[in-house]
């Protein structure tokens, strides 16, 4: 008893770290072309490092370096960063009910991005709560470091490793929308709920098609909850079951 | 890099870590709340709602391929039917997810030794 209380934050600690690779498929090569690019936008290894370090948010890290290489005021590309971030708001409360009460939870809100909310929104819920911190710190940092990691790739030989493994950077990436099928597809629980995921999953990628990635991921989640209070509100009106 | 553009950085550092850290605290200290008073609802039902919907949302997003073109949205497809498949018989995290990038994988691989 006492042997497996304290293996188990350890194991959970290896457990969210395990089940975070997946995450490495897209987020290393999208770290690379980061680095990448921030060298080429102006900005030394170590300052590409640090901003990956300290912002970790892959869509405005990408504006934050444009804008600046572009000669842009310094607080519009602050605001602009902020407002694509802005989606973040949601996240940690929908965690919130699986959280312990331990003081590092408000510190590890820094790795709650949007692969490791939606990767966190699926397990919590399932692990003894002994484990939640141990398996969302080795998950968060995972995804952190490899990020770091491949910030740190791109800015160095980005370059080179774009030109030899071209056909890796394209297939790699792939293992995200795998990863959020597997952790969405048990919520088509009934009618209502899944034409709400079908909409917001094509409006998502109708937005992303025509260039608006930035506001694609949180439009697309209101219209699809608009789209759930609508259907029920057309089935109470026939006097038929909402789900 | 300067000393404002330092501060920049730094600026959307805090304000990125305030955006995920501030809504923690206050659901934390909602759910206090609620815990004491039952006439309070623990999550408001529009908030655990987009929870599910924002993954649906990211999924979406991903699905564009990096070199978007016929082939690659066909590799997609049936990556994402694989992925599926395997998801329905095995319900793990993992297989699902090696399987789908191989699949993927293999159409992006053949597609290329065909042209």
């Amino acid at each position: 008893m006492s042997l497996q209380a304290t293996s188990s934050p350890s194991r959970a600690w290896l457990t969210g770290m395990r089940e975070a690779i997946p995450l490495l498929g897209g987020y290393v090569p999208v770290a690379i072309s980061f680095g990448l690019i921030a060298t080429q936008a102006g900005f030394s290894a170590w300052e590409a490092v640090l901003i990956s370090t300290l912002i970790y948010a892959g869509a405005s890290q990408f504006l934050f370096v444009g804008m600046v290489a572009a000669g842009g005021p310094l607080w519009l590309v602050v605001a602009m960063t902020l407002l694509i971030n802005v989606r973040h708001v949601v996240y940690a409360p929908n965690l919130a009910p699986w959280l312990t009460s331990s003081r590092w939870w408000p510190w590890l809100m820094h790795g709650l991005t949007d692969q490791v909310f939606a990767v966190a929104h699926a397990r919590l819920p399932q692990l003894p709560a002994s484990q939640r911190l141990g398996w969302f710190t080795g998950a968060a940092l995972l995804a952190w470091l490899s990020w770091i990691g491949g910030t740190a790739l791109g800015a160095v030989a980005g370059g080179e490793l774009v030109a030899r493994w071209a056909l890796m950077g394209e297939i790699l990436p792939f293992a995200l929308p795998a990863l959020f099928l597997v952790l969405i597809a048990p919520r088509f629980t009934s009618r209502r709920w899944s034409l709400a995921l079908a909409i917001t999953i094509g409006i998502a990628l109708l937005l992303t098609m025509s260039g608006l990635t930035n506001v694609a991921i949180p439009l697309a989640a209101v219209c699809g909850a608009l789209c759930f209070y609508s259907v029920k509100f057309v089935t109470t009106g026939k006097g038929e079951r909402h789900e | 890099m300067s000393s404002a553009l330092w501060v920049a950085v730094l600026a959307s550092a805090l304000g990125t870590l305030l955006m995920r850290l501030l809504p923690l605290v206050w659901m934390q200290r909602r759910l206090e709340r609620q815990a004491n008073d039952d006439s309070l609802e623990a999550i408001p039902q529009w908030l655990s709602l987009l929870g599910p919907l924002m993954i649906a949302a990211v999924f979406g997003v991903s699905l564009m391929p990096v070199a978007p073109g016929a082939l690659s949205w066909l590799a997609t497809l049936i990556g994402v039917l694989v992925t599926l498949a395997v998801w329905w018989h095995k319900r793990t995290l993992g297989w699902p997810v090696a399987a789908g990038v191989a699949a993927y994988g293999v159409v992006v691989m053949l597609a290329g030794l065909a042209s």
